[in-house]
């Protein structure tokens, strides 16, 4: 995220709506991005980083139709119709890494949201409202992983006149179900085609195509997956976790293959971490702002070694067989339906990665995962996992007790032990 | 046939969703729970303090009430899948069901709900030994049709705390086992408002405004009037189509802030304040709730334009704080005047 703060050094002068209109913007935060003097550990965040620089570059500029999704639409289905898709929590969490995140959600609150909703939502609608959002030519949700995307994205859809859209995902294990997803899925792809101007054969080849794009992105990251295993890797879960955006913005596209191939070749020849620390699990999303928690996490000789959502959760999909492939990959996802299925699979990732402890993060006014969170821990914990419930907030530091944090985690740290 | 309340076939529900005709023709008995708005922190091993107070109430009222704890969950908002998670792992021998429930309506929406409704119907069937056949469910419709006219008839009149109390034992008690109405309340003075919102405490916030020298007309709340303002009566012969019509007719309800219909839902506030004679709106919703929480500035908007003014007000459940509501309510009331 250094590259945000020397683009937020630049600009702070004249950060405004317009700013992110402008081609000179995008073209210095590319040249910045492509200096010597921003090299980030990994090459493959090169790549994830120019995909994620070209595409917000596009929308802002409206080269394409710009399609708002949350964490859970499926890029594959809005690449593959010829949209760009925008992720409004995935820009909150770079507002809240420039240290930008309090002044939107102040906005916020002056229209009347109130701070008992999450800040990622309240962030956005903040940026919604001053004028800094790409403007929408759809909003698309999906009714999980949480109730605030379909909400937040309804008034912003109201806010621009677009419409918006929500995906239900009938709860797991209905039969049919799969068959009632599919079927929203071929009438949203509708919607989108209409914003594309894509025709019925351009429609097929674009999903076929984001489908096998997809499905090599898989290939590779099943691979990156095995070798994080080992006790030597040395992809800490910190860094790992700018991969969420990755994992649920850029499969279908050739930059999200690209990742994954480049990183498990790095760590096939990279390695030598050291396997005498703490390994731990992470669980839900990471504040954007604060490094305090991750160097006491490393003086402490603690290593995160996995985390909740940077893993594959799919099989591979039949790219002549779009929306059904897309049912499946959606409906399975642990985290519809009860928290038995979350619980079980972080258990299992916490055996698969030989885990000594784990650390869920209660963001503020996340219902869907604090309210999980006493029935995960109760779960790792009769796999003899121990594990630590941290109350934050990943958007506004002003809710973030670093302090507090600090003792927690060093008292948890010197349990594990 | 109706079981008795407290036998083994009572069953607990929470959401207004709930299609208590599919329990009704499965042999249970449906009694509405509003849980224990006094002792929250019973729940808190299980439940995280910043979910809604009425969902935690339901939590700890189920720890400490004697079992059976059969219940049936609606798949409404975040919060409620996290009861039925609760509910679940602490009473595990228990019958206790999620019925989905979608966001949308139209016909998509509408056959992802009948085809929820026709697996509760087998999987009730099946947990009860009592098959669900078009019979039982057509005799289940018609009486609780019944049971909705008969509360539209004894409401009349009934404003605020009265008025809600009367439509809370509507849904938690046997229908035979009415309670006595009262007199009519408030009838006489006071200014008549329209209340919108989730789920309220009568003896709270719903009874401040009574104090206050509101007149609450009409409750558009979960626990208040808005389940019993239209029919579910379904149409058809056989069990297949009775709940596909049962479907349709739960998506046609007067809509809870969780549909994603929020034009419809507008539209149905604004006709209301005007059947009902109301001056004003009095938003009221429990805290944590995303669904008005994000929902408010919407309202808000829509009920301005429309010069229908609005007072936003905020619940914890147990209410101790409505003292400090008084002056804001009183000072819109007076505005209205
Ligand atoms: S943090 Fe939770 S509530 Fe917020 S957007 Fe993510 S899943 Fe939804
Ligand atoms: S009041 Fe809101 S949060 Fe609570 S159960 Fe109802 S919809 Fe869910």
């Amino acid at each position: 995220m250094d590259l945000v703060k020397t683009i937020k050094e630049h600009f702070s002068e004249r950060l405004e709506p317009s700013t992110f209109h402008s081609r000179f913007f995008w073209r210095t935060a590319e040249s910045l991005a492509r200096s010597p003097l921003n090299r980030p550990q990994w090459k493959a965040d090169r790549v994830s980083l120019s995909y994620f620089l070209a595409i917000t570059r596009d929308a802002y500029l409206g080269r394409g139709p710009v399609v708002w999704c949350n964490l859970f639409v499926p890029s594959e289905l809005v690449l593959g119709l010829g949209c760009i898709p925008f992720y409004p929590e995935m820009a909150t969490a770079v507002v809240a890494a420039a240290g930008m995140g309090p002044r939107f959600i102040d906005r916020a609150a002056e229209a009347g949201f109130s701070p008992d909703a999450c800040s990622f939502h309240r962030c956005a609608i903040g940026l919604a409202l001053e004028g800094f959002m790409p403007e929408p030519s759809a909003l698309l949700a999906v009714n999980y992983p949480c109730d605030s995307a379909p909400l937040s994205f309804a008034f912003c859809g109201e806010l621009y006149g677009r419409p918006q859209v929500t995906v239900d995902i009938p709860l797991p294990g209905r039969p049919g179900g799969q068959a009632l997803l599919a079927q929203q899925l071929e009438e949203t792809a509708g919607l989108l085609a209409e914003c594309s101007g894509f025709g019925g054969a351009e429609v097929e080849k674009g999903l076929a195509k984001a489908l096998e794009r997809s499905n090599q992105a898989l290939r590779y990251l099943r691979e990156v997956e095995e070798m994080r295993k080992r006790d030597d890797c040395t992809l800490y879960g910190v860094d790992a976790m700018g991969g969420i955006s990755v994992l649920f913005a850029s499969m279908g596209s050739q930059a999200g293959a690209d990742f994954y191939r480049l990183l498990a070749k790095e760590l096939r020849t990279r390695g030598c971490a050291g396997g005498d620390s703490i390994r731990l699990m992470w669980m839900h999303i990471k504040p954007w702002f604060a490094q305090g928690i991750f160097s006491t996490l490393a003086k402490g000789g603690a290593r995160l070694v996995c985390e909740e959502y940077t893993h594959a959760t799919w099989e591979a999909m039949d790219p002549h067989d779009p929306y059904n492939s897309l049912a499946a990959k959606l409906g399975n996802h642990f985290l519809v339906g009860p928290v038995e299925r979350r619980a079980t699979h972080l258990a299992s990732l916490a055996e698969e990665y030989r885990v000594d402890g784990a650390i869920h993060y209660n963001h503020w006014g996340c219902r869907q995962s604090c309210g999980g969170a006493a029935l995960v821990k109760q779960a790792l914990q009769e796999k003899g996992v121990p594990t630590l419930i941290l109350d934050g907030d990943c958007v506004d530091e002003r809710e973030y007790q670093e302090g507090q944090i600090s003792t927690r985690l060093e008292a948890f740290l010197e349990s594990l032990r | 046939m109706i079981a008795a309340l407290d036998s083994e076939s009572a069953v607990a529900w929470f959401c207004t969703y709930t299609p208590l005709e599919i329990l009704d023709a499965a042999g249970l008995v449906p009694v509405r729970r509003y849980g224990d708005a006094g002792s929250l922190e019973s729940a808190d091993t299980l439940l995280h303090t910043a979910i809604c107070p009425y969902v935690r109430a339901c939590l700890a009222e189920g720890i400490q009430g004697e079992g059976p704890h059969q219940a049936v969950f609606v798949n409404s908002c975040d919060g409620m899948r996290r009861l039925y998670d609760a509910w679940r792992d602490r009473f595990p021998d228990d019958l206790v069901y999620l019925v989905d429930l979608p966001r949308n309506t139209g016909d998509g929406a509408e056959r992802l709900l009948a085809e929820e409704f026709r697996h509760l119907a087998r999987a009730l069937g099946e947990m009860t030994g009592h098959e669900v056949t078009a019979v039982d469910l057509r005799e289940a419709a018609l009486a609780r049709e019944e049971r909705r006219l008969s509360y539209l008839r004894a409401c009349e009149g009934l404003c605020g705390e009265k008025r809600l109390r009367l439509a809370m034992a509507f849904h938690s008690r046997l229908y035979t086992d009415m309670p006595p109405c009262g007199e009519p309340a408030g009838t006489a003075g006071g200014v008549p408002v329209l209340l919108s919102g989730n789920l309220l405490n009568p003896a709270g916030l719903v009874a401040s405004l009574d104090r206050a020298g509101a007149r609450v007309v009409w409750i558009d709340l979960c626990n208040g009037d808005r389940s019993f303002a239209t029919p579910t009566l379904p149409r058809g012969e056989s069990l297949d189509e009775l709940l596909g019509s049962l479907a349709r007719a739960y998506l046609d309800r007067h809509p809870c802030a969780r549909m994603a219909d929020a034009e419809r839902r507008y539209r149905t506030l604004e006709e209301t304040v005007a059947a009902v004679g109301a001056k004003g709106v009095v938003y009221a919703s429990l805290k944590f709730c995303d669904a008005y929480l994000y929902d408010f500035p919407r309202v808000q908007e829509r009920l301005e334009r429309a010069g229908i003014p609005v007072l936003r007000l905020e619940s914890d459940y147990a209410d101790g704080h409505v003292g400090q509501m008084l002056t804001r309510v009183e000072a819109f009331l007076e505005m209205l005047e």
